[in-house]
């Protein structure tokens, strides 16, 4: 080994010497860097010349087809660039491997560089399937950049079982443009195929006609990314077009409201099959699947049909704006995507149920409505007056025309300022007060102890109550009432209302002028036969409520007291100026005048007044019988006569004597309560509490029979009192007044 | 005696009634709608297709959900799919491979390639209900699915038969057959490869059902519907 190696050593130092002591040699070996096809049919070569041994050197390219002896010469030195070689496509064959070379000439030597073998690509179509080979052109590309990352088949579909495309992932091509080509290979055929259509499908794909389709076979699908630098195969995909079938989304979908045969209406929808698949021969089946929203709705109601293109739709709702889509698959494939959206609009359905909800909720309440105001009118409530008050007219204050009609007259003249007012008619209040009239002479006059009550009895059973005290007794509604209840009369025993109506009118009717009363006269059910209380005057005359008992006619009375009082008033006026031409002492005189008239007139009253017991006219002369029954008994002053004699009635308590007088109800009376008998001869009567105290007219009495006491003034209330001197009017706090005393008391 | 002898009778009789009664409501089967197998009467030949379509579908999806479930299971990473080329008995029989070819076919030869193809897997799905269960830890949806398919083969065999028995009477001709012959592949102690059988097998009965599936839905709608369906 030692021995071979030393001259080896020894030729390759001259050689190094010689050329370094010379400084020329020929050239060194050159070097093809690279081969590079910029275009399709176009390839350029670069090389590396190696060392120049110092001297010019040359170069030369030859290239040689593989297979084929003859050497050709680069047919271009500059288009490339220095030390390249560029080969348009008329020098590139497909098909070819070509061998190059580069000889580096020098006046030295020459060297040639290894060769090269470069393929040219295939730049037509392949041949049919029967060719046997693909022959592959590569492309080493030495460029900076990287080599094709590797493709990934995405998909493979097939829309009618006729034809089918493939679709692959485009890769980082590093920089470079990248070339795809698909690459595949029938089951039982062993020769690799290029991808027929790179268009029809799409960029990045591969259709494959009914020609290269085949059922039932497994197909091998590689794809190729080649760049500059480099290519890369994806991993073979294994295709069996039978399973990989995926309509597309049906078409026509038609919407179209039609109406039942019981009247519904329901959606009729159609559509047909996608325009590829030849469902008719019965190559490809096709299920199908709806689904309906409506336009605000969320979720989709599907809705799977089968091999029919046609369904019904029935539970929608009217007024409703439908979206609906449909979708169909192969028997044993994929389902297609959705088909575009179909809308339609529903008409809002005016159900006869619903009309005749609403018509009869607008009945009702207008029905309602008719009866709230029916019930309203009747109950008189205005409500027009409620809404809008009425403007009150003018009035005086005080004064109320609706107390000048009632008669209360106290109330008014207190209006007017006149502070106890001698009354109208109502003077005989003074005279009235409930005395107890005994036969025996012992007897005494019990003081009224209800006489607080029955005006409180008779003011709550009144509706017309007159408040004041002014009023005459002869009409008195508290001694009516008083008598009333003391004592239920039967209602046979009632004399007829209008028998003492039309007398009391009569005598009334003057009385009208300056009391208005109310015609109608009403008063308060002290039974339930409809006793009648009238007001006075006009009540007061016309009352028809006679107290039984031993009471007479008390409207009889009332005229006998007003005449008698009349006359009085008139007597005792004349004493005194007159400063108040009063209505009412007119008023009284002439009702009583004219009851006066009608009493003397004769006993007629008696006897139409059917009583049982006359009524007592207390004349002087005359003496009460019928208290004779009774000891203790009330009776009520009604008038004094001219002879100063008192005409008492007797109240009755309770009498089972059957009289038709009845008490009348509804007129309050001021009874003065006798306290004490002075003198044999004076009543002293104490007032109820009324303030308006009416002065008690006091009569000495000149019959003897008649014991009538005189109340003692007790209270503050001062009266003068005038001729005649027997007339001792003390008030004190009383009710009853003498007008006299309130006249003196004005001057 | 004589009323011992009567009342015996009487109560035999109602025995014989009952039991009558019982037995005749025994065996309830929906009334044929062929008794005796009269010839006026008869199950029309678009009813015989329908069936015969329903079972092929079912089979279909049958063998197509055994596969699934087999690939998911066992065949993993194994590529068996790349081993699975031309392997299948039944490629010795040619079979249209698409549209043209199927409506240029004559139904007689169609309906005989059915035939073929449905005999030659009588064969293979008996061992494969028997081979299947030999499977290590074989999933019980597997087993059923093989039995059913296995059974609803036979059905539909017979109902194939009566259908070319009504429509051509005087028989079809050669009788095409694919004889299998991979049993022992099924039964090899290497379990990769064993179960490479099993995907194979299945495989293959997947395209096959596929097939005809879709011949007779193809025969249906051209000799029944007159290719209008």
């Amino acid at each position: 080994m030692k021995r071979k190696l030393s001259p080896s050593i020894g030729f390759i130092l001259l050689l190094f010497l010689n050329t370094g002591v010379s400084g020329q040699s020929p050239p060194g070996k050159p070097k093809i860097v690279r081969c590079h096809s910029p275009e399709k049919e176009m390839l350029a070569c670069w090389w590396k010349p190696g060392s120049d041994g110092g001297l010019l050197t040359s170069y030369t390219l030859l290239y040689s087809k593989e297979g084929e002896g003859q050497t050709y010469e680069c047919p271009d030195y500059t288009s490339a660039g220095p030390s390249s070689c560029y080969f348009n496509k008329k020098h590139i064959n497909s098909w070819t491997t070509y061998i190059i070379t580069v000889k580096a000439i020098n006046e030295m030597g020459s060297s040639i560089s290894e060769p090269h073998y470069v393929e040219a690509a295939s730049i037509g179509k392949p041949e049919k399937k029967k060719s046997n080979k693909v022959v592959m052109l590569n492309f080493i590309s030495f460029s900076p950049g990287q080599p094709p990352g590797k493709p990934e088949l995405i998909k493979c579909r097939s829309p009618e079982k006729e034809t089918f495309s493939c679709w692959w992932k485009p890769v980082s091509d590093g920089g470079l443009p990248t070339n795809y080509t698909l690459f595949y290979n029938n089951e039982g055929e062993e020769s690799f195929y290029e991808c027929p259509d790179y268009t029809t499908a799409g960029p990045n794909s591969c259709y494959f006609d009914k020609k290269h389709t085949s059922l039932w076979t497994i197909y091998n699908i590689t794809i190729k990314a080649t760049n500059e630098m480099g290519s890369n195969i994806s991993e073979p995909h294994y295709v069996d077009v039978t399973y990989i079938v995926q309509p597309n989304p049906p078409v026509n979908l038609s919407l179209a409201l039609n109406k039942h045969t019981d009247g519904k209406l329901y959606l009729l929808m159609n559509w047909s099959s996608p325009p590829l698949a030849d469902v008719r021969s019965g190559w490809l089946t096709l299920e199908y699947e709806l689904r309906l929203k409506p336009e605000e709705g969320e979720e989709w109601e599907t809705i799977f049909v089968g091999q029919r293109t046609k369904y019904k739709v029935f539970s929608l709702i009217p007024g409703e704006k439908y979206i609906a889509q449909v979708r169909c698959k192969s028997d044993h494939g994929e389902w297609s995507k959705w088909s575009s959206e179909s809308y339609i609009h529903l008409p809002k359905e005016f159900r006869l149920k619903d009309m005749m909800v609403w018509v009869f909720v607008a009945v009702l309440s207008s029905v309602i409505c008719l009866i709230m105001i029916w019930m309203m009118g009747l109950k008189g409530i205005n409500m027009v007056a409620c809404i809008l008050p009425p403007v009150p007219g003018p009035k005086i204050k005080g004064l109320d025309a609706h107390l000048l009609e009632a008669g209360k007259n106290e109330e008014l003249l207190s209006a007017l300022g006149c502070q106890g007012f001698p009354p109208t008619s109502d003077c005989e209040d003074l005279l009235v007060e409930f005395l107890e009239i005994d036969d025996s002479e012992d007897q005494q006059l019990m003081p009224n102890h209800e006489k607080g009550h029955p005006n409180k009895n008779l003011k709550s059973g009144n509706k017309e109550t007159d408040s004041d005290s002014g009023r005459g007794s002869c009409d008195s509604p508290s001694l009516l009432l008083e008598k009333c209840k003391e004592s239920r009369i039967p209602p046979a025993e009632f004399q007829t209302p209008d028998f003492s109506e039309t007398q009391v009118k009569a005598a009334g009717k003057s009385s009208q002028e300056t009391q208005n009363r109310d015609p109608e006269l009403k008063l308060p059910d002290f039974n339930s036969d409809g006793v009648k209380s009238s007001t006075w005057p006009g009540t007061q005359l016309a009352s028809s409520q006679i107290p039984k008992g031993s009471y007479h006619n008390i409207v009889e009375v009332c005229k006998v007291a007003f005449s008698a009082m009349n006359v009085n008033v008139s007597a005792i006026r004349m004493g005194n100026e007159e400063k108040h031409p009063s209505k009412y002492s007119k008023n009284i005189e002439t009702i009583c005048e004219g009851e006066m008239t009608q009493r003397r007139k004769g006993e007629s009253f008696h006897s139409k007044a059917k009583a049982d017991q006359a009524l007592q006219w207390l004349l002087p002369n005359e003496k009460s019988p019928f208290l004779s029954d009774k000891p203790m008994d009330y009776v009520e002053i009604h008038k004094v006569n001219q002879n100063g004699a008192l005409a008492v009635l007797p109240k009755q308590k309770e009498n089972s004597d059957k009289t038709e007088i009845y008490p009348i109800p509804g007129t309050t009376k001021e009874y003065a309560k006798v306290t004490r008998v002075v003198d044999n001869n004076v009543l002293v009567l104490m007032p109820e509490s009324r303030v308006q105290g009416m002065p008690v007219f006091q009569e000495p009495p000149k019959e003897s029979a008649q014991s009538l006491h005189q109340s003692q003034a007790e209270k503050n209330m001062s009266y003068c009192l005038t001729a005649p001197s027997e007339f001792r009017l003390q008030t004190g706090g009383l009710e009853y007044m003498d007008p006299n005393s309130f006249m003196c008391s004005f001057k | 005696m004589s009323t011992a002898g009567a009342t015996l009778a009487g109560l035999l009789l109602v025995i014989l009634l009952v039991s009558n009664m019982f037995l005749s409501k025994k065996g309830v089967t929906s009334s044929p709608i062929c008794p005796n197998g009269s010839i006026s009467c008869q199950v029309s030949l678009g009813d015989l297709f329908d069936r015969a379509v329903k079972l092929s579908h079912y089979i279909h999806s049958l063998s197509s959900e055994m596969f699934n479930e087999f690939d998911e299971r066992y065949a993993q990473g194994r590529g068996f799919i790349t081993k699975a080329i031309n392997s299948c008995h039944t490629s010795s029989l040619t079979t249209p491979e698409d549209k043209e070819q199927a409506q240029q076919i004559h139904h007689e030869d169609l309906l005989n390639l059915v035939m073929g193809v449905l005999n030659s897997w009588n064969d293979p799905l008996l061992h494969l209900v028997s081979e299947v269960q030999t499977i290590k830890e074989a999933p019980d949806t597997i087993l059923w699915k093989a039995v059913e398919i296995e059974e609803q083969n036979k059905r539909l065999l017979e109902g194939m038969e009566k259908i070319v028995g009504r429509l051509h009477p005087g028989g079809l001709g050669n009788e095409l057959y694919s004889r299998w012959s991979g049993l022992p592949s099924l039964q090899l102690p290497d379990e990769d490869s064993r179960l490479f059988a099993f995907y194979n097998l299945l495989h293959c009965l997947r395209r096959d059902s596929h097939k005809i599936d879709n011949y007779l839905k193809l025969l249906k709608c051209r000799l029944i519907h007159d290719s209008n369906c």
